[in-house]
């Protein structure tokens, strides 16, 4: 297991200097840079010289790059340039955010779609697995950004059940007890969750019954049946343990989705993280900003597979890494 | 049928735990909120809905409208401003000041009883210190402009702790003169004077400053809110303290997110309120009071009279700021002919435009009026309002650009001249709905009159990035407008005047844009700046549309709310609550 994780580990360094490469160069081709913002039509020439000598933007593009791998290899990745800060002092302020909200979604996801799918699958073509199936393709083709808004305005403003946006409430948080405190957290993540997790949970329920009505099909449970084990312990023990296994895949699949979908859903719900932070420093073209965070969403991503990978390993004695 | 369990009670309290555990990151213990409970007044939280967060605390490195948000609650200003047809300003850190005869320095004494919230005294040195900053090129600080007329070395004089003097290269607008030295908020020395001047923007000041104003800094949750509360160290005018209990500005960066919040009365004011919401809010939610701000922003159409591709050939390595031979460059074949421009500005319904998107549906009440120079009708003076507006007569359009040669010869509907259709793109910037629908109303009265236009939508940055460096054909833009006159930034000819997007360049406007600003007599000055505006209208080098009015909500409860087109949150200390209205009590 041990090599396993070491040569995944060793084909994350050209999937990270790939990812970089293509994000520096997307980041040059846009217009301006980020120090666009110091300047107005009166600043002297001298100045903006000194402020683009500063950030190392006088150079050529050649040598930029150069010196952008050059410091990552040595674990320096910069300054945010519209800040002025340490950008992993940046990410370090909100990546717990993101990961927070994108960890609670999965459980959410994986749980309700897992529970879904069984649900649907034990009663294959009932009326229950109908409806269930075609809100299951509903909510799995809402764009999110509409999905977030309806959650919003039904049960936030309409029902007045949740809060609408934010990862507190501005004026009461700092006032609650420590059990408040964790309950105000919890129900201002609700909706988030829900926008950024419904389509995967029902991507997760359509591949739990298919998975399941495949399974239930197979020589070792009709034996079970056979051999008189309840129906409850023929499913829970014989078939899910292993329609669950293609599910694991999926697990390490969504990570980035989440990530990624995280930064519209943080945008509206007003959620300080990552997919804010990056949304920001693409609109102020902070290339160092950018660098670092997409360098940390890949070692999100990457992390997230090998996780997948042994935890196929460990439900599955069958499988052997190699 | 089978029953299905989630899960044995061992896998359910780790789940549990798990799921406290991540939420309890970064929960906090109960604060010292209560810190004003024993106070006189009623007091109540004002919360107000942002869309973007602060980058700085630091006024000499500022640029976003939030900072400036934040930075002037926490600081005294030199001089206190107010509109009223013209900036005024009012005694504030400064409690007097007299220009010498010549207009060339403003001797000023400050209040000695004003200190920074760490107990030192704020005096003329940490002036001085300010605009040190400003004019450090390592700052790089967006206000060196500021110091530009003024004499080195007396940028200001520091006579003593309280006394100070101003002194200007030259005499100009005592206004502007004003503006450029209160604009600042002061930097405490004591503080700042050891501090790496090029990394300002990021020093430890922004987390913990060290204020002399109404307000101190609460707490800065960055990305999700900025708590202001009284500053109890205020040793100013004991009638200034705030009412308030604390002020959060809470950064919600999607205008629906926080029209929601609005509505629900998680937030208690929200800036720039479209029309059709506002009408809704006014239907539906009595207890929210809607403000005009005045006439503060500005939609046109850009008309580039220069061939972009030529201009793009001619200028490759140039840099900004250089001097470009604009004589040299091909001349758009729509735009560079003025009559052509002022005959699409007669195809253009501005009141059209007005009533479609700028006026109350519910009550007919307007929001927006026609423009005709990139002046703000609210300099009331200033503005000039004698200029005859073009009026709206497609078929004098039409009428003109055939005695130019334009004119449907191909039978297909559109003009052309030369066997080249008039066909021209309109570019505009995305994720902005108003432009969007006025850029399809004015393409369909150009094609009217048998005008091709094409509408092109695009990314913000790019879009203004494409505006300097003149890629475009014609831009539906806008301004902010300055309350003090200085259009040299749009209009003057210079090289360095990179926000005159059209390339416009009349010897005459050059001439009164330079001694407009040097002229220390206003009512002079406002001649000169009506006469520019005529000459420029003439020209048409934009197709000028429409001055907005913005809508602020704020909720009722608020008592003294004075919201002026200086800004919708200036004055908050003295915005307050009834007993009986408070709606935070902690």
């Amino acid at each position: 297991m041990i090599v396993y994780v070491t040569r995944k580990l060793l084909l994350t360094i050209p999937l990270l200097w790939g990812v970089i490469t293509l994000i520096f160069i997307l980041v040059q081709l846009s217009p301006g840079d980020a120090t666009d913002r110091f300047f107005t039509p009166e600043t002297p020439p001298e100045v903006r010289a000194m402020v683009m000598e500063k950030w190392g933007l006088d150079q050529p593009v050649g040598v930029q790059y150069i010196r952008m791998l050059t410091n990552l290899l040595s674990g320096e990745f910069g300054y945010s340039i519209p800040q002025e800060r340490p950008v992993f002092e940046i990410i370090g302020e909100k990546l717990p955010n993101t990961i927070q909200l994108s960890l609670v979604t999965l459980f959410f996801l994986m749980g309700t779609g897992v529970l879904l799918g069984l649900s649907q699958a034990v009663r294959q073509y009932s009326w229950w697995d109908n409806i269930v199936s075609v809100v299951s393709l509903f909510f799995y083709s809402m764009p999110t950004f509409w999905l977030a808004l309806v959650l919003i305005l039904l049960f936030a403003v309409k029902m007045e059940a949740l809060p609408i946006a934010g990862m507190t409430d501005p004026v009461m948080h700092a006032m609650m007890t420590p059990t408040e405190q964790l309950w105000d957290r919890l129900v201002h993540m609700i909706l988030p969750g829900a926008a950024l997790g419904i389509a995967g949970a029902a991507g997760i329920a359509r591949y739990t019954r298919a998975s399941m009505l495949e399974v239930v099909q197979k020589d070792y449970v009709r034996t079970a049946r056979a051999k008189g084990a309840a129906e409850r312990v023929v499913i829970t023990r014989h078939a899910l343990r292993n329609a669950l296994l293609p599910i694991i895949t999926l697990f390490g699949l969504n990570l980035p989705f989440l990530f990624s979908g995280s930064v519209l859903v943080e945008y509206i719900f007003g959620w300080p993280g990552m997919g804010r932070v990056i949304v920001d420093a693409i609109f102020q073209q902070d290339t160092p900003l950018i660098i670092a965070c997409f360098f940390v969403y890949t070692l999100l991503v990457v992390g997230g597979n090998l996780i997948a990978d042994l935890l196929y390993l460990l439900v599955d004695p069958r499988i052997r890494l190699r | 049928m089978i029953g299905f369990q989630c899960c044995s009670p061992r896998i359910r309290g780790f789940l549990f735990s798990t799921l406290a555990g991540l939420v309890l990151v970064g929960c906090k213990g109960k604060d010292d909120a209560d810190a004003f409970s024993n106070d006189e007044f009623p007091r109540d939280t004002l919360v107000i809905a942002y869309q973007s967060d602060a980058d700085t605390l630091l006024s000499v490195v500022s640029q976003s409208a939030s900072d400036s948000a934040i930075i002037s609650n926490l600081n005294y200003p030199l001089t206190d401003s107010q509109f009223d047809c013209r900036l005024e300003s009012l005694p504030a850190l400064a409690k007097s000041w007299e220009w010498s005869e010549d207009g060339r320095v403003i001797s000023m004494e400050l209040r000695d009883d004003i200190q920074w919230s760490d107990g030192v005294q704020v005096t003329a040195r940490d002036i001085a210190f300010t605009m040190e900053l400003v004019e450090d090129p390592k700052v790089a600080s967006p206000r060196i402009s500021y110091i530009q007329q003024m004499v080195p070395g007396k940028r200001p004089l520091v006579i003593d702790d309280t006394h100070l003097e101003w002194h200007f290269t030259h005499a100009y607008d005592p206004v502007t003169q004003m503006s450029h030295i209160s604009a600042l908020a002061i930097a405490p020395e004591h503080i700042l004077r050891t501090a790496d001047r090029a990394t300002l923007r990021g020093n430890v000041f922004n987390r913990e400053p060290v204020v002399n104003g109404l307000w101190k800094l609460g707490d800065w949750s960055r990305g999700e809110r900025i708590v202001l509360e009284p500053n109890d160290r205020w040793t100013g005018p004991a009638d200034q303290a705030p009412k308030l209990r604390r002020i959060i500005f809470r950064i919600l960066p999607e205008y629906a997110t926080r029209l929601m919040a609005l509505e629900r009365g998680e937030v208690d004011l929200l800036e720039a309120v479209q029309i059709a919401d506002a009408d809704r809010l006014r239907r539906t939610h009595p207890d929210i009071v809607q403000h005009r701000r005045g006439w503060r922003f500005l939609d046109y159409i850009a008309w580039n009279p220069l061939d972009p591709e030529d201009y793009k050939a001619v200028n490759r390595g140039v840099t900004t700021g250089s001097k470009v031979d604009l004589a040299g460059i091909k001349r758009n074949r729509l735009f560079g002919d003025a009559r052509v421009r002022v005959a699409l500005a007669k195809a253009i319904d501005v009141d059209k435009l007005i009533n479609d998107l700028l006026t109350s549906r519910d009550t007919g009440e307007r929001y927006g009026r026609p423009a005709v120079g990139t002046i703000t009708p609210a300099l009331c003076d200033v503005h000039n309002d004698d200029i005859p507006r073009l009026p709206y007569d497609p078929a004098a359009a039409k009428r003109d650009l055939a005695q130019l040669g334009w004119e449907d010869h191909d039978g297909d509907g559109i003009l052309d001249q030369d066997g080249q259709p008039f066909r021209f793109t309109l570019m505009t910037n995305s994720g902005n709905p108003r432009r969007a629908k006025a850029s399809v109303i004015i393409q369909a009265g150009l094609k009217e009159i048998g005008v091709d236009c094409r509408i092109e939508q695009i990314e913000s940055n790019t879009f203004f990035e494409r505006l300097r460096k003149k890629d475009f054909e014609a831009a539906l833009s806008g301004w902010s407008a300055g309350l003090f006159v200085d259009p040299k930034n749009i209009w003057h000819s210079g090289p360095e005047y990179e926000f005159n997007f059209v390339s416009y360049s009349n010897p005459e406007v050059d001439l009164l844009i330079e001694e407009g600003l040097r002229e220390p007599d206003p009512e002079k000055a406002v001649e000169m700046w009506r006469r520019l505006q005529a000459l420029i209208y003439q020209d048409q080098p934009y197709a000028f549309l429409y001055w907005m009015d913005e809508i602020v909500a704020v909720h009722k409860r608020f008592q003294d709310v004075d919201i002026d087109i200086l800004s919708p949150i200036n004055n908050l200390h003295k915005w307050w609550v009834p007993a009986d209205e408070v709606k935070y009590k902690r």
